[in-house]
């Protein structure tokens, strides 16, 4: 085993003896040149910054760095060996309240479970996104905490209409724990009389967005677009090599008064440092 | 983090340790060769020779001059960290599964292996720290005749010895009790299956354990209480307690002989970290394709490093996030 991996190993036919030119700030250049396989002619430029970085450690731990080399590695130069160690591929540890993977999971829905103590994890519902964490934790803090302000203050004015509306749709979805129900069921079964999910569509109010930053995507306008009322579709315009987004977008909701509601509110509003304008879509009128 | 690969071994890890300080990994495998490593950046120091067949344990002394390794060529050798040399080897009848150093470096423990006809045993040898020559005879000898013993550590100053058994109890022997009838302190059956790892706290007055049966568990180390469980879905082989942090890590996975065919997502080869007092499993980190042997966080407690079934140390450096995370409660 020697010192050297063979893919370091220079195949290339050296040219002229590195020049090394060092400037005041510590920054070195070396330049080369060299003929590469397709006997090209090539000139190379390295720049390299030395940084001296200072660490304090035991007097005996400093004593332990000069011993030198024994065994299989007597003699070798000081610095790690290629053929003993490597940088491997970047891993992660994610360290999390609630657990990882899917047997953290397991265990919270598992109510025989004693360390499951459903007082206290069942409570703890996030403000903004109505997830498992503390509201000072939602991922989605900036987006959402901005938004709640106005879409509290659009609900406000018809609170009486907004609040009916949701509880009847729990007490038909059934029992009290899912939050799910059934898109025949929402709104108290008014869109029964649609036949076909086409016609459904193109029945319900549309909002198109424009003036969306590039970097948008369909979970940004969802967020945007939910405190206003239940969002049925988002379409967002992406382009389909980049994946960027083309900067408008379709939103519908299953009321009007929502629509309406998110039309007055967001139109003008600051989104990703650009100013959205908002209207109806054509198809709806 | 980008871990630091180690690849000084050819054949499955068996035990890995950091000396006092941390500046140092020692890495022990079922080939015959003792690595040390300088754990900031994976340089290999230097190789301990003179093992004949798979070595399944390493420990070192408090001021990292002395090294015991115990290898399945039924013999204990002492090793100069610094030189590599050999300083004395014990032949014993049978595998030698454990060695420890006790906290005060007066003494060593060596586990023996129940095989051909032998029983398994508890050598206690005492160190000569002012001669070359080391004495063959051992100051005590414990004779379990119970389970098997498969894992032992000392208690804080020299008091106990606690061993872990193949059928999942664990003993407190008072070793410096003469009489083989009063030597057993107490024994408490704690696991369902072999006890594969155990090992002490830094203060050694409680040390986790952990087993084939799916849990690790922390118990007092004079009473032997469980303190706290901590349940997998995966047959652990190792773990162990973060020195300055309230984290447990616990490594395992499921072993190749036992299925037919296993990837490295299903096999469960993550070192988990578990909140030591709730409980609660808060983090993995991927990275071996096969069972996790032995792991060891770093005495600093910047670092801890698995070694795995495949072959691998790999070397963990944590990054801010761990040392920015606080459990909420």
């Amino acid at each position: 085993m020697n010192g050297t991996s063979w893919a370091d190993e220079a195949t290339d036919q050296v040219l002229n003896f590195p020049q090394v030119i060092s400037d005041e700030n510590g920054i070195k250049t070396v330049v080369e040149y060299r003929i590469n396989e397709d006997g090209k002619k090539v000139k190379i430029t390295k720049r390299i910054r030395t940084q001296v970085v200072k660490e304090r450690v035991l007097r005996s731990v400093a004593e332990r760095k000069k011993w030198a080399k024994f065994g299989q590695e007597a003699g070798n130069p000081p610095g790690p060996n290629i053929s003993t160690t490597n940088v491997g591929e970047q891993v992660f540890l994610k360290l999390s309240q609630w657990g990882t993977g899917s047997k953290a999971e397991e265990e919270e829905d598992d109510p025989l479970n004693p360390k499951n103590d459903p007082s206290k994890s069942k409570t703890i519902t996030c403000r903004l996104c109505k997830g498992r964490h503390f509201t000072s934790k939602c991922p989605y803090k900036s987006t959402l905490e901005s938004l709640e302000d106005i879409s509290l203050s659009a609900k406000s004015p018809d609170d009486a209409a907004a609040s009916p509306k949701v509880s009847s749709a729990s007490s038909v979805g059934g029992s009290k724990n899912s939050n799910y129900v059934p898109p025949h069921l929402r709104n108290g079964n008014k869109s029964q009389t649609t036949d076909s999910p086409r016609d459904k569509r193109d029945d319900l109010p549309t909002i198109r967005i424009t003036n969306l930053s590039e970097d948008t995507k369909e979970t940004d306008v969802q967020a945007l677009c939910k405190p206003f009322g239940s969002v049925s579709r988002v379409f967002l315009a992406k382009d389909w090599q980049t994946g960027q987004c083309k900067g408008y977008s379709f939103v519908s909701y299953y009321e009007k008064s929502s629509a309406q509601k998110a039309l007055d509110k967001l139109n003008g509003y600051g989104f990703d440092n650009l100013i959205l304008k908002v209207e109806w879509s054509n198809s709806s009128n | 983090m980008k871990p630091i690969l180690l690849q000084g071994h050819t054949r499955p890890l068996t035990q890995i340790k950091y000396n006092r300080e941390g500046d140092l990994l020692f890495t022990v495998a079922k080939d015959t060769t003792v690595n040390v490593w300088y754990s900031h950046n994976g340089e290999r120091l230097g190789t301990y020779n003179g093992h004949m067949g798979a070595i399944w344990t390493v420990d070192v002394s408090n001021d990292s001059t002395l090294l015991l390794t115990g290898a399945a060529d039924n013999s204990v050798i002492l090793w100069n960290v610094k030189t590599g040399k050999k300083l004395h080897k014990w032949d014993v009848d049978t595998a030698v599964k454990r060695v420890e150093f006790s906290p005060d470096n007066q003494y060593m423990l060596f586990v023996t292996e129940k095989r051909m006809g032998f029983q398994d045993m508890i050598y206690i040898f005492k160190i000569d720290h002012n001669s070359e020559k080391q004495s063959d005879a051992p100051v005590k000898v414990i004779i379990p005749g119970t389970s098997k013993v498969t894992v032992a550590a000392w208690s804080f100053f020299n008091k106990y010895i606690v061993a872990g058994h193949e059928d999942g109890s664990v003993t407190l022997y008072d070793w410096k009790e003469t009489d083989p009838e009063k030597q057993v302190v107490r024994t408490k059956q704690v696991h369902s299956a072999t006890i594969t790892d155990l090992q002490t706290s830094r203060d050694k007055t409680y040390l986790i354990t952990s087993s084939k049966d799916k849990t690790a568990q922390l118990l007092d180390l004079e009473t032997l209480d469980i303190l706290k469980l901590y349940q997998t879905d995966t047959s652990l082989n190792t773990a162990t307690i973060v020195p300055d942090r309230d984290f447990v890590v616990l490594g395992g996975g499921q072993a190749a002989s036992e299925v037919t065919t296993t990837s490295s997502h299903q096999g469960k080869f993550e070192s988990r970290f578990y909140h030591e007092i709730f409980e609660h499993e808060v983090g993995r980190v991927r990275g071996h394709f096969g069972p996790i042997n032995t792991v060891n966080v770093s005495p600093k407690g910047d670092s801890f490093s698995t070694g795995g079934e495949d072959g691998y140390v790999r070397v963990h450096f944590f990054d801010d996030d761990y040392f920015n995370f606080n459990f909420e409660y």
